[in-house]
């Protein structure tokens, strides 16, 4: 922290430190010095003059958002002189602008034509010429609409899209007082906007407005506001939905707290329609004859309760599983893994995660003893160097991809890239490394090499924090030997000095963070990929310091929680393993169950569910929020599985192509409907509220989970707020043992937070691992080729993946127009090399076949972003079920599916 | 020579954008530059496309409609205004058919006024395409006309 120094405002004793800005400064201490275009989270620009003020000493009138402040400055915000100049330059800025206001946006500049009285004819000197201007209005986006003639140019907007969101999309045309904001060609809709709403947000005046639900907003009257955290990706945004006769008319970006600082992405700010959407399910479904007809809730929960109980009885309690969800709250999933631990008395729960990150969790859990990311998610602001390894997270975390923007902006910090496919981010990236799909571990081995051979590795970090020390780095090293740059460039294709200087920047670095993603971890050598990154962070000391670590960013908004709460077929609350007789005999005194009851033996994992229903030792299912008639890998033999289930029970918000296959479905609420925590991907607990009622019947998911306990003769307690249920997760999981509601009402906690007075902990590993003897592990892992190669059948190797508009099985985003609009259908990338060789041409209809299963109808899109030999297909349109491609074939340590990577075929 | 050709004649680095702009404008037949144009040197500059067009559209000499082969950029600053530039804006306008901002029918001339030349020690002046013409009278102006028009004949 710098100095603080001593000044006076109007003869007000002020501290605040050294060079912070001076209006700022004005501000936080309660004084409303006038000022448009200055905005804390952007440099200041100085345009307006509002702000302007005396200094004692200097002359003249001064813009005070431009004045660092330092010792002994005397400084007159208001006197007659200023307070005249004020009014006269807003009355001038009045004259070019269209003062009508029709109520549906916050407006800086109408309420200090109120508070100088230039509302009042009269007291103005420049008549209104801005009709004769003929300022143009912009409704090209799909998302908001741009009136140039309420814009004051203040340029917020500008430096909006270009700091804050490092977009740059916006520029101004024309010149003095004709000029006005353009997007793209003087078409917003035409232009790289993609919606994310920060000129929005920032935009003083209402010139850029959201156009969705905008006539039914009045500001100053009948709406109300609710905080909560966005319900899609996991970066957790902290968002404020805008409510209104019971409906969400607008989400805003909180300013001021973690993660997002107010920022948001289009997803997060258009994206919350769903929740209103005439498809919600509104009453339980059960089905008879084929057909799904309407029942009452005890209906419904008594023939759940009864046919599990069946099952239970004909077959043993391992015959029933659960698929908690990563898209609901702590308490529900808490609740749902306490129902089939105590319950269905097994340990058969699992969920998505065992689909996307649990390679990078088992890697991380065995080196470094927690699976979760290591530092915060601002720290990529600062940090000198990010290597980001089949992370596409401009369009999967925007959010985070702002504060990485920033570090390049700002800083000249370096990103490399490893990913076989082109992302947005490589247009800021120093170093792009492009492997062949599958050879990761080769790469990585390669690096290693390099910084061995090289000499920077990190001795005394790896004597005092490996197990093993040097003699364990001997190992990696004498493994690493074989990787030469030429035996690398031979199997990987990324270019020797490339991969070289990548190496060096990532082991010179003094805060380097490695995002890992999707692209790393969805393979069979996922756990290896993973394993490879953590040696190479190991000898180079590149972890436990507030900038350094490894951060595998949460897909989906709670991914992190429902591990966190113990949803695991491995792990009770806080990561303690089920074969831990000690910690279960302590959960079960707080359950207050007889120890003998709790099964001490590992559940299944998602895919082994699936599997072992096939083979019917599981026999009825409970699924919560979950889609795997789109999300799992081999669809076929999902869909065949599923079928041979005896009873199945769907709990969700709507109709997926799951639930057909469903006995029973039960309406659920959704984000905005609940109560409860979410955990994102740094650890942070952030609390969820409710903005409005549920649709029909439906009801939260905690509240369904414990009537069919409580039905099946085993209640899961007495829980009358979602707070009771977080209070015994505290005391159950000693990672939040520290945290409660009442401390979450302004900002989340980033767990571990032992106890009450802790802050919680940003950065995790600074004095040890959490590793039994507190120290990191290596494991030297070898190159394998993959088991599936393209061949003269199926000469394509497929890769899958997100984009920015659309999230998971998008049965929740696709139910927002603003997001459709935007992109509404699959596609597959073919290099224009390929598309040469095979005859193919852009937006040519095809079908993919792998030797799994055919889609059909597939736009081609031709783009250099991918290699030749190589496609890319994003998963989220249910028409285009790419997963009826994909293997599950496992990874043998997470038993991580590999998404990433499947041979096919493309025929016309 | 394509729009592609002539970008990569420059290095791709951002503060070529005025000299890119420049030779695809007067490459143009008309002139002009394009959507096409400007959408080509955002990718190659990796700009984005506001930030193109906004230069374009800041600096007068650029223009994003397709104008006449010869631009006629009459001064209409100060020390040119006292000295009867409205005159000769009078004779142009005559003679072309055209008022200040049009392009005549066969493509020929643009009008167009302009700021200081930096010529007002011999003003009245006008520029057109990169030839200053000083000291104009009505003469004058009807001479470089015919001239023009002669040229394109050729
Ligand atoms: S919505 Fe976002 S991307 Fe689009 S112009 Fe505004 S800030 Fe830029
Ligand atoms: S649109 Fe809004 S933020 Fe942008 S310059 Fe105009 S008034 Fe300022
Ligand atoms: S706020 Fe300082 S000049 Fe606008
Ligand atoms: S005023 Fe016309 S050339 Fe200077």
């Amino acid at each position: 922290m710098s100095k603080l120094v001593n000044l006076t405002i109007d003869d007000k004793k002020i501290s605040a430190p050294e060079g912070a800005n001076l209006l700022q400064v004005a501000k936080d201490n309660g004084m409303a010095i006038p000022h448009l275009c200055y905005h804390k989270k952007l440099s200041p620009t100085g345009a307006c003059r509002l702000c302007i003020v005396k200094i004692k000493g200097q002359r003249g009138l001064l813009a005070s958002c431009a004045v660092q402040v330092s010792e002994g400055m005397e400084v007159t915000a208001f006197d007659d002189e200023l307070e005249e100049a004020r009014k006269y330059l807003l009355d001038y800025l009045l004259c070019e602008h269209d003062e009508s206001y029709d109520g549906s946006h916050p407006d800086e500049f109408r309420e200090l034509i109120f508070r100088y009285g230039l509302d009042k004819k009269e007291n103005r000197l420049f008549p209104s010429i801005w009709k004769e201007l003929g300022y143009p209005k912009d409704e090209s986006s799909p998302v908001l609409s741009y009136d140039a003639a309420k814009c004051i140019k203040c340029f917020r907007c500008i430096k909006a899209c270009d700091e804050v969101q490092g977009k740059n999309v916006l520029s101004f045309t024309n010149r003095g007082i004709i000029s006005y904001i353009v997007g793209g060609f003087d078409k917003w809709g035409e232009s790289e906007c993609d919606g994310c709403g920060e000129c929005i947000q920032l935009c003083p005046t209402g010139a850029i407005v959201e156009k969705p639900h905008r006539s039914e907003i009045k500001i100053e009257n009948g709406i109300c506001r609710v905080r909560t955290t966005c319900p899609y990706c996991g970066v957790g945004c902290q968002l404020e939905l805008m409510v209104r006769n019971g409906k969400i008319v607008r989400s805003n970006g909180v300013e001021g707290v973690s993660p997002n600082d107010g920022r948001l992405c289009v997803k997060g700010r258009f994206g919350y329609d769903y929740v209103q959407h005439p498809d919600r399910l509104t009453t339980p479904l059960i089905k008879k004859d084929g057909k799904f007809v309407e029942a009452s809730w005890d209906e419904a929960l008594d023939l759940v309760a009864r046919k599990f109980t069946e099952i239970k009885e004909t077959y043993g309690r391992k015959a029933l599983a659960g698929y908690a969800s990563a898209k609901t709250t702590n308490e529900d999933n808490y609740l749902f893994m306490k129902l089939v631990r105590t319950v269905f008395g097994n340990n058969n729960v699992d969920y998505c995660t065992r689909l996307c990150h649990a390679s990078t969790v088992t890697a991380m859990l065995r080196s470094l003893g927690d699976g979760a990311g290591s530092n915060s998610i601002e720290d990529y602001a600062h940090s000198d160097c990010m290597l980001v390894t089949g992370n596409n997270m401009i369009e999967t975390h925007p959010v985070t991809a702002t504060y990485v923007k920033y570090a390049v902006q700002r800083h000249g910090s370096k990103i490399i890239i490893i990913d076989p496919r082109w992302t947005p981010l490589v247009k800021d990236a120093h170093i792009w490394l492009q492997p062949r799909l599958g050879t990761d571990v080769a790469l990585l081995n390669g690096m290693i090499r390099v910084i061995i051979s090289e000499g920077l590795i990190k001795k005394d970090f790896i004597e005092k924090r490996v197990d093993g020390g040097m003699k364990a780095f001997e190992s990696l090293k004498a493994l690493a030997e074989k990787y030469t740059p030429e035996y690398v460039e031979e199997v990987t294709g990324v270019a020797a000095p490339l991969m070289e200087e990548a190496a060096r920047i990532y082991a010179g670095a003094e805060r380097p963070l490695i995002a890992t993603g999707m692209g790393c971890s969805q393979q069979v050598t996922g756990t290896h990929n993973v394993f490879c990154l953590i040696n190479m962070m190991l000898i180079t000391g590149q972890i436990g310091r507030p900038g350094a670590g490894l951060n595998p960013p949460r897909g989906q908004n709670n991914v992190q929680g429902v591990s966190d709460v113990g949803a695991s077929p491995f792990t009770y609350p806080g990561y303690i393993s089920v074969e831990d007789a000690e910690n279960r005999r302590r959960v079960a005194g707080i359950w207050g169950l007889p120890f003998g009851e709790l099964d001490g033996e590992k559940g299944l994992s998602t895919v082994e569910i699936m599997q072992a229903a096939y083979e019917r030792e599981i026999r009825g299912m409970y699924i919560m929020g979950e889609n795997p008639m789109l999300t799992d890998p081999n669809l076929n033999h999902t869909e065949e599985a599923i079928k041979k289930l005896e009873f199945l029970v769907v709990q969700d918000i709507f109709h997926t192509e799951t639930t057909p296959f469903a006995d029973v479905i039960l309406p659920a609420t959704a984000f905005a409907e609940s109560e409860g925590t979410y955990v994102n991907s740094d650890r942070r607990v952030l609390r969820v509220r409710k903005a409005v009622d549920p649709p029909g019947q439906a009801r939260q998911d905690w509240e369904i989970i414990a009537e069919i306990a409580k039905r099946m003769g085993k209640p899961l307690g007495n829980y009358q707020h979602e707070s009771d249920i977080w209070d015994e997760i505290a005391q159950t999981a000693p990672i939040f043992a520290g945290i409660s509601y009442d401390r979450l009402e302004y900002h989340g906690i980033q767990w571990p937070c032992p106890a009450k007075g802790h802050p919680g902990t940003a950065t995790l590993f600074e004095e040890r691992f959490n590793t039994p003897n507190g120290l990191g592990k290596l494991h030297p892992v070898e190159y394998a080729g993959q088991s599936e190669k393209a061949d003269k059948d199926y000469p394509f190797i497929l890769n899958t993946g997100r984009i920015l508009y659309q999230y998971h099985s998008s049965t929740m985003s696709r139910r927002n127009k603003s997001l459709t609009d935007f992109a509404n259908e699959a596609y597959v990338l073919m290099h224009p090399g390929d598309a040469l060789k095979y005859g193919f041409s852009d937006g040519q209809k095809v079908h993919i076949a792998s030797r799994r299963g055919e889609i059909s109808n597939i736009r081609v899109q031709i783009s250099d972003g991918v290699l030749q030999g190589e496609l890319f297909m994003p998963f989220h349109y249910s028409e285009a079920p790419v997963n009826r491609l994909t293997r599950d074939e496992l990874d043998p340590y997470s038993k991580i599916a590999p998404f990433k990577l499947s041979a096919v075929r493309v025929g016309r | 020579m394509s729009i592609e050709e002539i970008i990569k004649q420059f290095e791709p680095v951002q503060h070529n954008l005025l000299n890119i702009l420049h030779a695809l404008q007067d490459r143009h037949p008309q002139n002009c530059l394009t959507e096409q144009a400007l959408d080509e040197t955002a990718r190659y500059l990796k700009l984005t496309k506001s930030s193109v067009y906004g230069v374009a559209k800041y600096y007068t000499m650029f223009s994003l409609e397709p104008r006449g082969r010869y631009i006629i950029r009459l001064c209409v600053s100060p020390v040119c205004e006292l000295l009867k530039a409205n005159q000769i804006m009078a004779v142009l306008e005559k003679n072309l058919g055209i008022r200040a901002g049009e392009t005549t029918s066969d493509g020929l001339f643009t009008l167009e006024l302009s700021e200081c030349l930096g010529q007002c020690q011999e003003a009245p002046s006008m520029m057109v395409n990169n030839e200053v013409y000083n000291g104009l009278g009505e003469e004058e102006v009807q001479r470089v006309l015919v001239r023009m028009r002669r040229r394109k004949k050729k």
